[in-house]
């Protein structure tokens, strides 16, 4: 019954993939609508049961109001991405190279990998942990490499799958580990016989590089620029938004439920992960000059703020990361659908070629203004609000000095979003530049997420239910 | 909604109502932003008024307070869970610079009249900008403080970037960037000081109860006072404003160097003075020594500028740095020299920067030397130009006498916790600058307008139109009448400064 959701979503990922059979090439505008209809559906079905707890299969898959928010998080990223990808597989873009084959694998895929990440965060035992993950990650690794003729996809996918596979071969073994030492299946049964010992923390080495790989935390981000750079667009926004929402979830459920006991001597190594993260991915974003691996550079620094949220004693900064995780979600799909849109009618995916979009189309160089700025923190948007808060969780343990550090790294970061911002507004448009046509279904993408990004902050009412959900969601008392 | 709300939000709406015009309208725009912000102007009149029959009665029980006593209190609950919350309310200070901005937009407007280029964004941010001015001059909780102090700081990189001269984006980069590095400070200043309080709140009124112990006001004062120390200009943290105000447009260098790098000052008072007095003192004298160097730095900077603009830039450094020299003193004396040369350096330099827009907007050059006899041409714009110069090197008369004489009073009387010696040294020194000020603005101005005049094409240049004289003249009366009638100021300003003072005891 509380897995209602999840299997919606597979159902849907059926339906799409029996009726691509069926369909003439004409029907399958229809595709999306279908795939959109059955998100949607989900995501009610979730607001619906959202204060209930519920527990399925004697205990190996829970519903509670903090998986509920993830799962609220990862299907209003796979929403968006399906409305992303909208145009580019029913053909309706000027940019030939930006065009997608095949809508009916593609949906049926996306969906696919998106109930893994549903069931991830439900899972509370370690072979549902495990095997959610790979329905996740797998699906995934197709999708990088739709575009197989295009070399950069292609290698893409190449590097996407070994690293991917490498890294859920170190996280296995990590979690192999735990299930020796804890006698256990059951993710708390585990925590509850863990006690520090040298095996302990060979498995929680492991399991920090299984995770580091799936967040693009750095030292584990080099697969990160390549693999944004090569995928589709849409596919690109996925990756830095839901799948990163589901590495944080698996190290939430790792962290929180399993490896408990040591929590509180996390915090300086957490810390130095956070600032070394943040610090990097920085810098390098500096330099770039193509937007996407750019934006992954700029994702990889918004893993290093999120993970300040695992800082201090649980579950404190909780609420402050899922909030900013939702932030983030409105925010970096706000300027993945401005970029999609430029790249849909114009191919370019250099920073140089914003040149003058706030003359051409000065609603779109807006948007991704107001979302670039979000980015960097500037209030009264979400993004601001939502880092206040992170800082917060820091400050409240004491690092101060971790707080100085990122909110300078805020600073560093605003310097490399105007630097977009001053293609689009300072520097003159082409001679002949026209204004380009927006397409309803990314026109109302971008409205929704610019309202998102923008209400998020202001209105309270976000916050504050995701403090209760993690206030009311059952924990055994750990590290407390 | 209450009428500190309003004061906050009318240059919002305003905005709004900007931005839903087309752009084609460029009139009907600028019209839309006079009336907006004239509206403004009368709405705070209106405000000190009523504050003035409020807060009178109150003056006797200030002397001895230890909180600010705040009026027209507006509080609604935000993020209940963190203890934030809508908190505005406005003291004496707030008061004085309420009316500072108001009038300085307004000016400031009425001196963009001639912006063709893009005016619609050019006065939807302008305003947006003064929302956040506004917005933290009456923000009485720490996190509604920090939303308004971003806001107000960011639209600068477009307004430069894209409407200014010069090394423009340079400029402009290098202004926002050294700007939020001052916030960054500040964001761990306040987030200290509300987990160190542990009350479960950001409101001003409550963390001001919480006695913090003397180490840690030792490491956060420095925080919070470097980190609004950048935007007012501190010495080695002033480097951006020359650079920012050379190449920004007339309206947006009135308003920086009239409004917001008082937002520095103010923050530094209300935030670091205020909730730390023990780190103040501790610092004080070091601060003393830095600002001492400000003054005359920038004094001596201004001598050797060629170009109007660098020249008040550099000048308003130095004066910035009478703001910030007063604050550290730490008596009632300097504190309220420093509050009454934020609203006398506020008008002074917006009147300097618009003037030098409308002279530039005629002779196309800024450089000091190619100037010449210009009052011949222009009579009332070299008048207007005298006016502003006596003032800002100290005539008794215009505002700025009475600000300096009290700060440097403030200085020489010194406190009791400090070595006298050594604050009148510095006081002294910080005095030479009088002169040194005295030698730049008469051999400028005698340059630029004096004498034949130079250049042949000069001979045809017109004088202010009206929107212009109409700018001018208010802020040439703005600094006469806080120059003759000062008590009217200074009895704004001065209960609300008692409690400062108090908690320094």
């Amino acid at each position: 019954m509380f897995m209602l959701p999840e299997l919606i979503i597979v159902l849907t990922a059926f339906v799409v993939l029996l009726l691509d059979l069926f369909f003439a090439e004409e029907q399958k505008k229809i595709l999306p609508v279908l795939a959109l209809i059955g998100v949607l559906i989900a995501m009610g079905n979730v607001i619906f049961w959202m204060p209930e707890q519920g527990v399925v299969f004697g205990g190996r898959f829970v519903f509670d109001s903090l998986g509920a928010w993830f799962k609220l998080i990862f299907l209003a990223a796979s929403g968006a991405t399906i409305l992303l990808s909208w145009d580019r597989l029913v053909g309706k873009v000027s940019d030939a190279g930006s065009r997608l084959e095949h809508p009916g694998e593609f949906y049926s895929i996306l969906l696919f990998t998106l109930s893994g990440m549903m069931f991830l965060i439900s899972a509370r035992d370690l072979v549902t942990l495990y095997v959610s993950l790979e329905l996740a990650t797998i699906p995934l690794f197709v999708l990088v490499a739709w575009k197989r003729e295009n070399a950069f996809s292609g290698e893409a996918g190449l590097k996407y799958v070994i690293l991917g596979i490498l890294s859920s071969a170190v996280l296995i073994y990590g979690l192999g580990i735990l299930y020796a030492l804890g006698g256990s299946m059951v993710l708390e049964e585990i925590g509850k016989n863990l006690s520090p010992s040298p095996a302990f923390w060979l498995a929680t080495a492991l399991i920090v590089a299984g995770i580091g790989f799936k967040l693009a935390l750095v030292p584990f981000h080099m697969w990160a620029a390549d693999v944004y750079q090569g995928a589709p667009t849409p596919i690109t926004a996925h990756l830095s938004v839901a799948s990163k929402s589901a590495g944080l979830a698996l190290m939430f459920l790792l962290f929180f439920r399993v490896l408990g006991p040591a929590v509180s001597e996390w915090n300086g190594f957490l810390a130095i992960l956070a600032t070394i993260t943040m610090t990097l991915g920085n810098g390098v974003a500096i330099v770039q000059q193509n937007i996407k691996r750019f934006m992954a550079f700029s994702s990889i620094s918004q893993a290093g703020y999120l993970i300040m949220g695992f800082i201090g004693p649980f579950p404190e900064g909780m609420p402050a990361m899922i909030f900013y995780l939702l932030a983030y979600l409105f925010t970096n799909l706000l300027v993945f659908a401005v970029i999609v849109f430029y790249a849909n009618e114009t191919g370019a995916e250099a920073i140089s070629d914003y040149r003058g979009l706030s003359r051409t189309n000065p609603l779109m160089a807006l948007a991704m203004m107001i979302g670039l700025f979000s980015l960097a923190g500037i209030p009264p948007l979400s993004g601001f609000v939502g880092k206040f808060f992170l800082f917060s969780v820091a400050s409240k343990a004491g690092l101060h000095w971790l707080v100085a550090v990122a909110a300078v790294n805020s600073t560093v970061s605003l310097y490399y979003y105007l630097r977009i911002v001053r293609q689009m507004y300072i520097e003159p448009a082409e001679e002949n530049a026209v204004r380009l046509p927006v397409s309803p279904v990314l026109a109302s993408t971008v409205g929704l997420t610019l309202l998102g990004t923008v209400l998020v902050g202001i209105l309270p009412g976000f916050y504050e239910n995701i403090a209760q959900s993690v206030a009311a969601a059952e924990w055994w008392s750990i590290g407390r | 909604m209450g009428i500190v709300s309003a004061i906050v939000f009318i240059p919002f709406i305003t905005a709004v109502a900007v931005v839903l015009t087309p752009a084609q309208k460029s009139r009907f725009i600028r019209w839309i932003a006079a009336f907006g912000t004239g509206f403004h102007l009368i709405l705070s009149a209106v405000l000190t008024w009523q504050y003035w029959h409020l807060a009178g009665p109150d003056l006797e029980f200030m002397k001895s307070a230890l909180s600010s006593k705040l009026y027209f209190v507006e509080q609604i609950p935000w993020f209940t869970s963190l203890g934030i919350q809508y908190f505005v309310g406005v003291d004496g200070i707030s008061v004085a610079m309420i009316i500072l901005t108001s009038i300085v937009i307004f000016t400031g407007v009425m001196a963009s009249w001639n912006v063709e280029e893009r005016s619609k964004e050019f006065f939807a941010l302008l305003l947006v900008l003064v929302t956040g001015v506004f917005g933290v001059f009456v923000s009485f909780d720490l996190f509604l403080f920090f939303v308004f102090y971003e806001l107000a700081v960011l639209p600068m990189y477009l307004l430069i970037g894209v409407w200014g001269t010069g090394p423009k984006e340079y400029s402009a980069m290098k202004l926002t960037l050294m700007l939020m590095a001052g916030s960054a400070l500040i964001l761990v200043g306040f987030l200290a000081l509300y987990h160190a309080a542990g009350m479960q709140t950001f409101a001003l009124t409550e963390l001001a109860k919480v006695q913090y112990s003397t180490g840690f006001q030792n490491w956060v004062f420095p925080m919070i006072f470097v980190g609004f120390g950048v935007l007012g200009a501190l010495y080695p943290f002033h480097t951006w404003s020359p650079d920012g105000h050379s190449s920004a447009p007339t309206a947006v260098s009135m308003l920086h160097a009239g409004v917001l790098m008082k937002l520095g000052g103010y923050g530094a008072l209300r935030m670091g003075i205020y909730l730390l007095p023990e780190g103040a003192k501790f610092w004080a004298m070091f601060f003393m020594a830095l600002t001492t160097v400000n003054i005359l730095y920038g004094a001596f900077g201004a001598v050797m500028q060629k170009d109007l603009k660098y020249f008040t830039a550099y000048s308003s450094v130095s004066h910035c740095g009478f703001v910030l020299f007063g604050l550290v003193t730490l008596n009632l004396l300097g504190m309220k020299g420093a509050v009454i040369q934020m609203f006398s350096h506020g008008i002074m330099t917006a009147l300097f920067f618009a003037l030098i827009g409308m002279v530039y907007g005629r002779t196309h050059t800024r450089i000091i030397q190619e100037m010449g006899g210009l009052a011949r041409v222009m009579p009332w714009l070299a008048t207007s130009f005298y006016i502003a110069g006596l003032a800002s090197l100290g005539l008794p008369g215009l505002s700025g006498f009475i600000a300096e004489s009290h700060v440097f009073l403030g200085g020489f009387f010194g406190n009791k916790w400090h070595n006298p010696v050594g604050m009148r040294l510095l006081t002294i020194l910080a005095t030479m600058s009088i002169v040194v000020t005295a030698v730049y603005v008469l051999r400028g101005l005698a340059q630029v307008f004096q004498g034949p005049i130079t250049n042949p094409e000069f001979e045809n240049l017109t004088d202010a139109t009206v929107s212009e004289k109409i700018g001018t003249g208010i802020l040439v009366l703005t600094l006469a009448v806080a120059g003759l009638l000062p008590w009217y100021l200074i009895d704004l300003i001065e209960g609300s400064l008692m409690p400062f003072v108090n908690r320094l005891q």
